[in-house]
């Protein structure tokens, strides 16, 4: 009998357990789920609101990969990414290792640093505009020490494929993500282990490379998969700073939902449906080879 | 010798590089706002003069139409409608995600039960599914339900990337609570009401605050999602900053407008030092 009374308190407590977790479950399941299903099955040619349902027909899929300018749109935006995404996490270790030193004016620094978090990306682009532009203060700067003496003769940084503009607003933002998310492991772990390093004799390469970035590690892998994922999927930057066609791909979606042509949301969805596929496989197999490697040294 | 070895490898404080990288970078940060400044009181700045040759003051008589700060805050440029919609959605977007994560963030700290890592997992997802993504195909669905351009529409995507980071703040501040407390207002009699008001909240109202904030700092700094869903007839801050910016120019009143911009950024940031310890981010990202 107080068995019984045991189990019931226990499911009861269970079912009190699962209608905590229910609203925050509920929301992320339906936005999730929803924009998932829908995106699949249109992507897939089911769109009876435009009078379109041929579902299931890879049609839409055939004509966006069989297209030479998706592969260059996917390179321009993977490139993109990867490069701000490698930039930001070496600077932002760098700022990291120098913050949790003492120096004069820390306190402020601590302020300083973190503006970027603060402000939204669009801001970025409006300072890589006046600092990067033809006609922009770097310009300005290398005209005045006498470089240069038109402005078509800077090199020009905005709007061209290589994209150092779009990099620049990316690591100007992310570079201070980074420095946060590691600083705060490092604080989190505390010097011991470097200092016994030390006392055993391992010089400062040995250290960093052998104590503290594998202690800093799940705090690199963690704020690259975020800011990676990030950039995959970052529309504004490469909108007004880019190099035009071929665009990255959340511009191109983004010019076929606007098409006149509604047929051509489908293939949107299609490039949509890409963008997702893309990240996820990266991002899997970031996770999985981290998985492997901790594994490899033990952590479980 | 030993000793001398190590003191020379753990330098408390910065190397001569380091001092220099600090500089670099806050150069790097802070140096765009020089010449941005600059362009919101410019008149007409011609290249390659370091300071305009006009200034908005010079011309102010002169001109019809508002210029630089006078069109920013004149009800033209459309800033007091974007800075009032973007503290609206980042208050109800906040009070809402409030409420649905407490409880959750309860539950993640004190209970485990089987499947608690992929749901955990699933919490975060948010952080990793590219925004692009996620919003063109909600901005279909909100199109046919009749939410697109509406604040209800924005309210309910700004959830899904405010979610992942309230959760983890508040998991955070459950954790270090603990349940000795709560059990012994039980043992002494309190009612459940009674220990929810009375021991529960004032012990965690640091951290709601700290996450509540956190929550509003991201909402208000959203521009995909809002763009997408507010079809143009919603204006916030970010969206706006991108209409007038969008030609690749930048003149006076968008210089204006991007300091605007920044300011509730520079205000958070101000409040948020006191609140957030870094130790907080470090839990919530490190694993």
């Amino acid at each position: 009998m107080p068995e019984t009374k045991e189990l019931a308190r226990h499911r009861r407590e269970r079912i009190w357990m699962w209608i905590q977790l229910m609203p925050v479950m509920t929301v992320l399941v339906v936005l999730f789920g929803g924009a998932l299903v829908l995106g699949v099955a249109q992507s897939l040619g089911f769109a009876p609101w435009f009078g379109v349902n041929t579902f299931p027909d890879f049609s839409y899929f055939a004509a966006l990969w069989g297209d030479v300018f998706f592969w260059k749109s996917l390179g321009l935006t993977l490139y993109y990414a990867i490069v701000a995404t490698l930039l930001s996490l070496v600077f932002g270790i760098l700022l990291a290792l120098a913050l949790v030193r003492t120096f004069p004016s820390k306190t402020l620094y601590k302020y300083l640093y973190k503006l970027p978090l603060m402000i939204p990306y669009t801001v970025g682009i409006a300072l890589a505009v006046i600092m990067l532009g033809n006609g922009g203060m770097l310009s300005r700067l290398m005209a005045f020490t006498g470089f240069i003496d038109d402005p078509s003769q800077f090199p020009q940084i905005l709007k061209t494929h290589m994209g150092w503009g779009i990099i620049a607003v990316y690591v100007w933002k992310q570079t201070p993500f980074v420095a946060l998310t590691i600083y705060a492991v490092l604080l989190g772990v505390g010097r011991e282990t470097e200092e016994a390093a030390a006392i055993l004799g391992a010089n400062k390469r040995q250290i960093f490379f052998q104590v503290t970035l594998p202690q800093i590690l799940p705090g690199i892998i963690s704020s690259t998969l975020i800011i990676f994922a990030f950039n995959i999927g970052a529309f504004e930057a490469p909108f007004i700073l880019g190099g035009g066609f071929p665009d990255t791909l959340p511009v191109v979606a983004w010019r076929y939902f606007n098409d006149a042509d509604y047929t051509l949301q489908l293939q949107g969805m299609a490039t949509v449906v890409s963008i997702a596929l893309v990240a996820g496989v990266i991002l899997y197999s970031y996770l999985a080879f981290y998985r492997r490697y901790e594994r490899r040294i033990g952590r479980n | 010798m030993a000793r001398k070895t190590s003191s020379v490898a753990l330098n408390e404080r910065l190397g001569p590089y380091q001092k220099l990288y600090l500089l670099l970078v806050a150069g790097f940060i802070l140096g765009p706002f020089i010449p941005l400044i600059i362009q919101s009181f410019a008149f007409r700045w011609a290249w390659p003069d370091l300071l305009p040759g006009t200034w908005w003051l010079e011309q102010r008589e002169k001109s019809i139409l508002p210029l630089a700060w006078d069109y920013v805050i004149s009800p033209y440029s459309q800033v007091w409608e974007a800075t009032l919609n973007t503290i609206y959605i980042g208050c109800v977007v906040t009070v809402i995600c409030l409420i649905i994560c407490l409880p959750a963030a309860r539950v993640l700290a004190r209970e485990r039960f089987k499947g608690k890592p992929a749901f955990e997992f699933f919490l975060s997802m948010p952080l990793i599914v590219p925004e692009a993504a996620i919003g063109i195909a909600l901005l279909m669905i909100f199109i046919h339900i009749g939410l697109a351009g509406s604040y209800t529409g924005i309210i309910i995507v700004h959830l899904i990337p405010t979610i992942p980071y309230m959760i983890r703040m508040l998991t955070a501040v459950y954790q270090g609570l603990g349940r000795d407390f709560e059990e012994q207002a039980m043992i002494l009699g309190a009612s459940r009401w009674q220990i929810l008001r009375l021991v529960t909240l004032p012990m965690l109202l640091p951290g709601v605050v700290a996450g509540a904030l956190f929550t509003f700092l991201v909402s208000t700094n959203i521009f995909l999602l809002t763009f997408f869903m507010g079809q143009g007839k919603i204006v916030t801050l970010p969206t706006l900053l991108f209409s007038k910016i969008s030609g690749g120019t930048l003149d006076a009143s968008a210089a204006g407008i991007t300091l605007v911009v920044t300011v509730p950024g520079i205000i958070l940031l101000l409040i948020t030092e006191r609140f957030i310890k870094e130790e907080a981010f470090g839990k919530g990202f490190g694993n």
